[in-house]
This record gives structure tokens, C-alpha cells and sequence, in this order.
């Protein structure tokens, strides 16, 4: 049957991205670039998503849906990740102020 | 979603325009859970660029072999279900039972070693967020705030992965009545919907739980 032969494939897609996740998990990365590792998930739910959801054989809706999650997941990260990646704290000495 | 119900509900124009509603709804319902997810990951990203050694100091305490092997439980439990979606679709309801009771399984098995065994050894190892926290100075708060994350993340998980368990095994229990048939299946694919997004939910948590922190 191509459907399941194509969905083992994208099995063994997925389990390959898993193995790369892993892999890159050990890599020195500095701790700012280690969300980095994040690029392969992102590309599994990609892979699930498209194959086991079949987001591109389903009807019209589901897809506006999708985005429509997608791009205020988007909006509530950006958002709120705005604050924390844009202020500079002052560090000020506390004690001794005598 | 070539499917031809006999069980045409009166507010739908056609046994297509049925099942299309079905799984948009599902889709529909879907989003919202994005959405539900999305403060738990924005939580991830502000605590952590606030307690980065600290966050990564709990990470480090993860049981990544675990983590890693409950990974490919789900996504081949996802798999075994789609597969099942696909039987069905070609009228063989045998498989499609035997199907879901694979992706049932494995959906224990996550589930088992999740809390049987990784939350019972991250008590043991006094992991939990309390006063008698295992990891002391300078990087408790940061590991704190870690593992409520952690406990918190998987704890909802485990409660989707729970209600897609009850889902699974309704579809068993109406395939064994013989109830699907090539020509009506659409249940049988918004349960698959559901269950490979938790799938999905998954995939994020995996490298913001193990991997992310683990060689830094």
C-alpha cells in the first residue's frame, strides 16, 4: 500500500531528526545558541503535521486553522519574549551604603 | 476524506460536508490547544534567560535514556495510529482494531515510564520543587524554576496523553461493534488528530526538558 510505505518513510524521517536532536544535544555549544536544538523538532512536527495529520490532503479550513495557531503562538512567544531579551539591568551595589 | 457516511446528520448538505466539519472542528479545537501550550513554552524562555546555569543545572538531572526512549514510543505509536486510519480507509476493520491497540499500548508504556518510573526516581532524588530541595547554592533558584516547569510541562502532557488513552480505546470499542467501515471512519481520524498532536506537544517538551540544557 504507497500510504503506509509512505508513512514508514516519514517514520524513519522522524526517527533520523530524533537521532540529530540527540546528537547536536551533546555538541559545546554556547547557552545562548543551544535553543538551536530546537530546529529539528521544529521540522518533526513539520513531518507529523504534513503526513500523519495529512494538513495537506485535508479540507480548506484546516489549514487556515493551522496557521491561524501558528501565528498567534508566534504573536504570544514574540511578544512575550520581547521584554526579556531587550532589557539591560543595572547592576547597583547594595551593601555598605552606610 | 473521500469517506461516504450512511449516518447523515440533517444540518450537513452531503456525507462529505459532514466529515470536512468534523475534522476542521478538531483542527479548530486543536489551535486553541496551541495556544494553551504557548504561555507553558513562553514560561520556558523567560525563566531560563533569567537562571540560565541554574535552568541548565536541572536539566542536567533530567533522565535523558527516558526522556529520549518515550520520544520514540509516541512517535511510533503516532505512526501505528495513522496506519490503523489508513486500514480502515481501505475497509479493513481487523487492522484498524489491532492498530489502535498498538498505539494503546505504547500510550501506556509513555505513560508508565514517565510516572512510574522517572517521576518516582526525580522524588526520590528530592527533585521536586520544595523545601528539601536536592540542589543547593549558587544554582537553586534556577533549578527550581526548572522543575516546576518539568513537573508542571509533563504533568499536563500526561493529562492529554490520558485523554487521548480514553479516546483510543473508544475507538476500539466501536470498531470491535463493527461500527466503521470504509464508507464511515471520520471519528477515526479526529481521534488520529488528536493524538498526534500530543505527539507534537511532546516533540517540543523533549529538547526543552533534556537536550537543551543537558552540555551546556
Amino acid at each position: 500500500m504507497t500510504r503506509s510505505r509512505h508513512l514508514l518513510l516519514a517514520w524513519g524521517l522522524l526517527i533520523a531528526l530524533l537521532a540529530i536532536e540527540f546528537g547536536a544535544s551533546f555538541l559545546a555549544l554556547d547557552r545562548t545558541a543551544r535553543p538551536l536544538i530546537l530546529i529539528p523538532a521544529a521540522l518533526m512536527i513539520a513531518v507529523v503535521s504534513v503526513t500523519f495529520m495529512e494538513l495537506r490532503r485535508g479540507p480548506e479550513p484546516i489549514r487556515l486553522f493551522f496557521a491561524a495557531g501558528l501565528l498567534w503562538l508566534c504573536i504570544l512567544l514574540g511578544l512575550g519574549s520581547l521584554d526579556p531579551m531587550t532589557r539591560i539591568n543595572y547592576y547597583v551595589l547594595t551593601t555598605n551604603l552606610k | 476524506m473521500s469517506e461516504v457516511s450512511s449516518t447523515q446528520e440533517f444540518q450537513y448538505s452531503s456525507p462529505r460536508h459532514q466529515a470536512e466539519s468534523a475534522i476542521s472542528g478538531m483542527w479548530l479545537f486543536l489551535a486553541t490547544e496551541m495556544l494553551f501550550f504557548g504561555p507553558l513554552f513562553l514560561a520556558w524562555i523567560y525563566s531560563r534567560h533569567w537562571n540560565q546555569q541554574g535552568f541548565d543545572a536541572g536539566a542536567q538531572q533530567t533522565e535523558l535514556i527516558i526522556g529520549t526512549v518515550n520520544t520514540l514510543v509516541l512517535v511510533t505509536s503516532s505512526l501505528i495510529y495513522t496506519l490503523g486510519v489508513s486500514f480502515i480507509e481501505a475497509g479493513d476493520s481487523r487492522k484498524l482494531i489491532q492498530c489502535c491497540v498498538g498505539a494503546w499500548l505504547l500510550g501506556l508504556v509513555f505513560l508508565w515510564l514517565k510516572f512510574g518510573v522517572e517521576w518516582r526516581h526525580d522524588f526520590e532524588r528530592r527533585l521536586f520543587p520544595a523545601s528539601d530541595f536536592a540542589i543547593d547554592d549558587p544554582h537553586r533558584d534556577g533549578a527550581l524554576l526548572f522543575f516546576v516547569f518539568y513537573f508542571l510541562g509533563t504533568a499536563v502532557h500526561g493529562l492529554h496523553m490520558i485523554v487521548g488513552l480514553i479516546l483510543v480505546g473508544w475507538i476500539i470499542f466501536r470498531a470491535r461493534r463493527k461500527e466503521f467501515s470504509a464508507g464511515f471512519y471520520t471519528p477515526v481520524s479526529v481521534v488520529g488528530l488528536y493524538w498526534s498532536f500530543v505527539d507534537m506537544v511532546w516533540i517540543v517538551l523533549y529538547p526543552l526538558i533534556y537536550l537543551i540544557g543537558r552540555g551546556a
